[in-house]
């Protein structure tokens, strides 16, 4: 009451000040968030423009019009459709339509990311730790801190879509990209982050933990990678299920269509979704107390099962939530593409013959389909591995090792149980990946005929997902703090198997990439020597690893 | 007395000579010297980051010293880990649980892992130490994670017991049920290593103390051999000054101002001072035990002071043994600080 009275001005009615009131302290919490970020923030924001400038510098540089039109054949197939975009304008391409068509839908995933753990961070991170206890404690609204996160999210995508906007304008493409276009270009990727953070604005509510809450988040962007891929995969064959693309925050911004239709409106729906997420954000925080999820917390177990008693039952125990959500995953995916497989082989008879020989001729096409599949769903699983070494170390720098090591547990015997465990998922994930694919062209095919073969072509290249792991145990184990390098191979052997053929390197640069060798079955033979050589490799560098480990201290700074 | 038997049995039960461990340029152990004879409760007493926590990881096996020798239960740390584990239990200073795991999954786990679970030891120490082990390892307080780690520790059948600042963030009540465990254990031929930053915590249950500063071994012995540490200090404040109290044995550094009068006086001491006391009319009394930064400063010199304490002014202000940190390692504990205005 007092407060209202002593405010200057137009004394507000109480509603007002009580609603202000909820947002006291917004901008102190901004200007330290920002003072947090301040290598974080440009980090993600130069970081997504340098890789967008890259992109596009790059592709107009290399590209000529011979290799454009080959490149316009490869990008209007389905699997290119999948992975990329709906294709407009490549029947009239240009470069920049190529960038705008296949290659932003990964500065929009850059972006999304960008949002949820900016929201993660500043949000449910720090009711976590009990720091936001602390801060609450002082002149601060209930909902200041999301609005900060919020603000702090938009300030961040409207730097990418302006710098985005600003490098697509000054790239070196023929014909020179026009202004609007290039801003287009930039909008529909910070949209697209802009999107994603009302939506981390609702999932950060929901679980008292912060990787829950993260995790939910990056679910539903995945099935909207997902969504979209089916969508434009049907548009590229003109199937029925072009709508499926609108359900998708990423499928709007592909609409805008820029340097083709150039349409803004699609946009609308993003940030439309990124208001109403942070507005259910807002109605859920105020129905719930700090540092408590929507979601209640169980209890459980009073005394460990009886088999909890190894480390590599430990191990096993620590990464099964990781596995179960991924095997989910896994199982979905394959089942939709594999569905997939037959209004495409369909389409084959409508399609250009130039398409038709890169997916392996008219009589192998569904095969060439699934063995290629095969490589998508490898990579996935290469992830997959990297990210449970990762979380080994995560284990090692939070403490939880060591009372491991201090019981009658080795060293090699802890590094081989985890190690073990994820080789196994692995394996797992493929098969179920396999699996997946076998169901779904079973269903949209009606004939099994195909069934062992696809599954047999997922698993083998476990072989080469071993080979990372080998590879990010053996710096684990010798230089732990430097296990994050792996990605870097990760992202090499990703554009290799990806963009390679597109790109036109030559066939010996090709031949470096893990994934390379082992052969797209059913459509190639299966190199069993090489899946002998990475298995044997893979097994070496555990080994590397398993030495190192032995040797050195543990690190839990 | 290690010198008596060369047997197996009667060698110490920890023999650290010379031994030295540098993080980089910093040193963190300067050739500590430390034994710890079978069946005693050592107490490992010093500021925080002295280098008693990793005394006891190099004890684990988990770090590598770079010199000198250790011998834990007649084998060697680092090579014979696994061997050794078997008969030990370590709890720290600051426990870490795996979120999704309960905390009666933990206690059984740790406990499996060392060789096997009393479990009727389990649930009595449950019951005990007041812990709900159904809930999530992610919703614990610090307490409570530290309830988890002791109960794992002491359901164990081992011969000894590394204790690294165990119960640091328990309240009162549960630091009496830990002291009552450390004696049944000793009672039990136990071997205790208990390192804390407190003399009064450590001075209720060892038998022997070894205090460490800047990683050096500084004394070690009884608490009888080290009863020059343990001067308490009394405020008084009377009608007339006790200036005349200076000549009493026992009695140092005694300042008066006004109607308050204040000194150290030996423990041995204190019930005649005392005694004396009372007929002055007292008025309001505090007697102090010493706190280790006192402790420090008076024996071993006081430029310590700012690099290892932090703390503020000389022997003053401070109440509880907490020093700032430059590890930022631990936070010290805060049930502590009620204990000097208890102690006499």
């Amino acid at each position: 009451m007092t407060a209202v009275t002593e405010r200057p001005g137009a004394a507000p009615p109480a509603a007002t000040a009580r609603q202000r009131g909820t947002l006291t302290g917004t901008g102190t919490l901004l200007r330290f968030m920002l003072r947090r970020d301040r290598v974080r923030l440009p980090a993600w924001v130069l970081g997504l423009t340098a890789l967008w400038a890259y992109f596009a510098n790059a592709l107009g540089t290399i590209m000529d019009a011979e290799s454009l039109s080959a490149m316009a054949t490869m990008a209007a197939n389905p699997v290119m459709a999948l992975i990329g975009g709906p294709g407009y304008g490549f029947d009239d391409i240009t470069v920049a339509r190529l960038v705008a068509g296949f290659y932003a839908l990964y500065l929009m995933l850059g972006a999304a990311f960008m949002s949820i753990t900016t929201l993660s961070r500043h949000t449910r991170v720090e009711e976590q730790t009990g720091r936001a206890e602390l801060v609450r404690a002082n002149v601060l609204g209930r909902h200041a801190q999301l609005t900060a996160a919020l603000i702090m999210a938009v300030v961040m995508n409207l730097l990418v879509a302006a710098l985005i906007g600003v490098v697509t304008l000054g790239a070196a493409i023929d014909p020179p990209p026009e202004a609007g276009s290039s801003l287009l270009m930039g909008a529909g990727i910070g949209a697209t982050g802009l999107a994603f953070a009302g939506i981390a604005a609702i999932t950060t509510q929901l679980s008292a933990f912060s990787r829950a809450g993260s995790g939910i988040a990056g679910a539903v962007l995945g099935a909207a990678f997902v969504v979209r891929g089916i969508g434009d995969m049907s548009t590229a064959q003109d199937g029925g299920l072009g709508w499926l693309s609108w359900l998708s925050p990423l499928g709007w911004a592909q609409q805008t269509a820029p340097f083709t239709l150039d349409r803004w409106w699609p946009l609308l729906l993003s940030v439309a979704l990124a208001v109403a997420g942070a507005g259910v954000g807002y109605a859920l925080q105020a129905r719930r107390d700090l540092a408590a999820g929507v979601l209640p917390d169980r209890l459980g177990a009073a005394r460990a099962a009886r088999w909890l008693r190894s480390p590599l039952a430990l191990a096993y125990r620590l990464q099964r939530p990781s596995i179960i959500g991924w095997s989910v995953a896994m199982v979905l995916a394959g089942v939709t593409f594999g569905a997939f497989a037959e209004p495409m082989q369909e389409g084959a008879a409508d399609m250009p013959e130039e398409i038709v020989a890169v997916m392996g001729g008219a009589d192998g096409l569904l095969e060439g389909y699934l063995g290629f599949m095969g490589i998508y769903f490898a990579l996935v699983v290469a992830a997959y591995v990297i990210l449970s070494v990762q979380s080994l170390r995560g284990e090692e720098q939070g403490v939880r090792t060591e009372p491991v090591l201090a019981t009658a547990v080795s060293r090699s015997s802890w590094l081989g149980s985890w190690t073990a465990v994820t080789a196994a998922g692995a394996l797992w994930l493929l098969l179920l990946a396999g699996l997946g694919q076998g169901v779904g062209t079973l269903i949209g095919t009606g004939s099994g005929e195909l069934f062992g073969p696809v599954v047999l072509g997922h698993a083998v290249h476990v072989a080469a997902a071993w080979l990372f792991l080998g590879l990010a145990v053996a710096l684990y184990g010798l230089a732990p703090r430097l296990v994050g390098l792996v990605w870097i191979v990760f992202v090499y052997g990703t554009v290799l198997s990806l963009f390679g053929e597109m790109l036109e390197f030559d066939q010996a640069m090709l031949d470096t990439s893990p994934f390379q060798h082992i052969g797209q079955h059913p459509a190639e033979t299966i190199s069993w020597g090489a899946v002998g050589i990475l298995t044997a490799v893979g097994a070496l560098l555990v080994g590397a690893g398993a030495a190192g480990f032995r040797r050195r201290d543990l690190i839990t700074a | 007395m290690s010198s008596t038997g060369p047997a197996r049995g009667e060698s110490p039960a920890i023999d650290i000579s010379g031994v030295t461990k540098k993080y980089g340029k910093v040193t963190a152990l300067d050739g500590l010297d430390l034994e710890v004879a079978r069946g005693e409760v050592h107490g490992f007493l010093g500021p925080n980051g002295a280098g008693k926590s990793t005394t006891m990881r190099i004890l684990l096996g988990i770090l590598r010293h770079d010199s000198g020798t250790v011998r834990m239960l007649g084998g060697d740390p680092w090579s014979d880990a696994v061997a050794l584990h078997r008969r030990l239990a370590y709890v720290p200073g600051d426990v870490e649980l795996w979120p999704n795991l309960t905390g009666g999954e933990a206690i059984d786990l740790f406990a499996r892992l060392r060789g096997g679970v009393d479990a009727a030891k389990r649930d009595e120490l449950i019951e005990r130490f007041d812990l709900d082990p159904r809930k999530k390892g992610r919703t614990y307080s610090k307490g409570n994670r530290q309830k988890v780690a002791l109960i794992s520790a002491l359901a164990s059948d081992v011969d000894l017991l590394l204790l690294d600042e165990p119960t640091a963030g328990l309240d009162p009540l549960m630091e009496v049920v830990f002291q009552e465990c450390v004696r049944e254990a000793k009672d039990a031929g136990v071997t205790v290593l208990l390192s804390s930053h407190i003399l009064a915590q450590v001075e209720i249950l060892a038998d022997r103390i070894s205090i460490i500063r800047k990683g050096t071994v500084v004394e070690s012995g009884t608490l009888q051999d080290l009863r020059h540490l343990s001067r308490t200090t009394v405020t008084a404040l009377t009608d007339k000054p006790l200036t005349e109290l200076a000549r009493r044995q026992g009695v140092h550094d005694l300042h008066a101002e006004g109607q308050q009068t204040r000194f150290e006086v030996d423990s041995e001491h204190l019930p005649a001072i005392m005694r004396d006391l009372a007929a002055h009319d007292v008025q309001a009394l505090t007697a102090t035990p010493p706190t280790l930064e006192q402790l420090l400063l008076r024996h071993y010199g006081d430029e310590l002071r700012g690099d290892e304490l932090g703390g503020d002014g000389p022997g003053g202000a401070s109440t509880n043994g907490a020093g700032g940190n430059g590890s930022g390692k631990r936070r010290a504990g805060r049930a502590r600080s009620t204990r000097n205005g208890a102690a006499s």
